[in-house]
């Protein structure tokens, strides 16, 4: 038992990807289903790290504001109406958590390589829960399409950057994503997403993707390209399509810009 | 007691006065390497090594005491595998990621002790605290083959002292958690270590 509990594949697919489903199925009625990708997450770091936050590092910054995230979510989602405003500070709030993750690194290096991974982390994470958060919340089926192909875009990424403990933690969001779409292809019906969802899993790929350029080797503009992933899931679909149609067709589109994305990580490594 | 006569005994007593002060060494960094093994898979023993190192020592031998600050750039580790082939990553590169020593985040890792036990006039334990990813834990080192005297390569011009030390610590102690049981969690430490004195 202890040995398959130190699998790879059990830590960052398996056991996150079960705790999402039970999640899922138990929270959905509640319209609290989102909550299932930070299940998932927060099973991966258990098996992966614990939850140790001393010292503050730029990991265990994302830890925390992965946890964080879905908590501010829920508070959106219940007492706030959805907004372009809100949308907008949220990007906005996005872009100052990766400045407080990221800056102890960036300061130690040169102005011009400092300036490009801190100013592409800064966009990338904040136009990525911006455009989500206004575009995909709404709609179940577009948020776990997103969040399946950006966690699995991020967890690749970032193995060929150099960092499996990211990979793993990418999974575990793709997982998530995962059981929470499976419980809409399941039921027929598209279910609640909202803030609860998309910032969990905006937040976490999104920063994991910038810690792997930052304190590894992913290059910037897989960066980029990863942050285009929610566009792909935004793309207009045949109306009237079955959910479980939507939930392929649009995971697919968002796995082919993820997959462009760990093309040039590749390439990099080259 | 006349000038002379007291003269005499300043001037006699003055090495021993000077053999009793502490000493302060730099190191030698082109003879000085910390070495780390560990265990994977539980079969073969990975080693490797930091490619620079420094730091000072003060020794005084008459009060048996001494103290030891090293700093190692993380960056500089090697283990042979540098070249990625037609794999993701090479075990360098895995290794300098957050992952294991995250050496871009924490450029650099210290030592700082001091010699609690002599062996006749060379140190043989030292207890220190290691740093290593923000988080400082006891470490103590074991020395051995203790020794100082004129350096044979400047004629005598310059003193050293030289000696190997040997530890080991938990890696996951320090926050390095990363695949602890495929690869070890005990870290062995073997560093050849050569200062000249300032």
């Amino acid at each position: 038992m202890q040995e398959m509990l130190a699998n790879p594949a059990v830590q960052g697919g398996l056991a996150p990807f079960v705790a999402a489903l039970v999640v899922a199925a138990l929270l959905t009625p509640f319209r609290l289903g989102g909550l299932a990708v930070v299940a998932a997450f927060a099973t991966a770091v258990y098996f992966i790290a614990g939850f140790t936050f001393s010292p503050l590092t730029a990991t265990r910054k994302i830890i925390l504001l992965g946890f964080a995230a879905p908590l501010a979510g829920i508070v959106i989602d219940f007492a706030l109406r959805p907004t372009r405003f809100e949308a907008g500070m949220l990007a906005l709030a996005g872009a100052a958590a990766a400045a407080w993750i990221f800056w102890p690194v960036l300061a130690q290096m040169d102005l011009e390589r400092g300036l490009l991974l801190g100013g592409t982390a800064v966009l990338a994470t904040a136009w990525t829960i911006g455009f989500s958060h206004s575009r995909l919340a709404e709609d179940g089926v577009r948020a776990g399409a997103a969040g399946l192909a950006l966690g699995a875009g991020t967890g690749a990424a970032a193995i060929l950057g150099a960092s499996l403990t990211y990979g793993l933690y990418g999974f575990a969001v793709a997982a998530g994503s995962g059981a929470f779409l499976l419980v809409q292809m399941i039921i027929g019906r598209k279910t609640h997403a909202g803030a609860t969802f998309m910032l969990a899993a905006t937040v976490v790929t999104m920063l994991l993707a910038a810690a792997t350029m930052i304190l590894a080797q992913l290059p910037w503009y897989a960066v980029l390209a990863l942050a285009f992933v929610p566009v792909a899931a935004s793309l207009p679909l045949r109306a009237g399509a079955p959910i479980w149609l939507q939930a392929v067709l649009l995971s697919f589109l968002g796995l082919v810009v993820a997959g462009i994305a760990c093309a040039l990580a590749w390439q990099a490594g080259g | 007691m006349s000038n002379k006569f007291a003269a005499g005994l300043i001037a006699a007593a003055l090495p021993l006065t000077a053999a009793a002060a502490p000493e302060s060494f730099t190191v030698d960094p082109y003879h000085s390497f910390p070495y780390f093994e560990a265990v994977h898979l539980g079969t073969s023993v990975i080693r490797g090594h930091f490619e620079k190192i420094s730091g000072k020592l003060v020794l005084d031998t008459a009060a048996r005491s001494g103290a030891i600050e090293l700093a190692v750039p993380t960056a500089t580790l090697t283990t042979g595998d540098n070249d990625k082939g037609s794999r993701p990553r090479s075990r360098d590169e895995h290794l300098r990621s957050p992952d294991f020593f995250n050496v871009a985040e924490f450029p650099a890792m210290s030592y700082k002790g001091k010699a609690t036990k002599f062996n006749g006039d060379a140190p043989a334990t030292v207890e220190g605290e290691l740093t290593l990813l923000g988080v400082s834990k006891p470490v103590t080192l074991t020395v051995e083959r203790w020794k100082c005297g004129p350096d044979p390569r400047t004629q005598g011009k310059r003193y050293f002292c030289g000696g190997n030390a040997t530890g080991a610590f938990n890696r996951s102690d320090f926050g390095m958690k990363f695949i602890v049981g495929p690869v070890s969690d005990e870290v062995k430490l073997w560093m050849s270590l050569e200062a000249f004195r300032d």
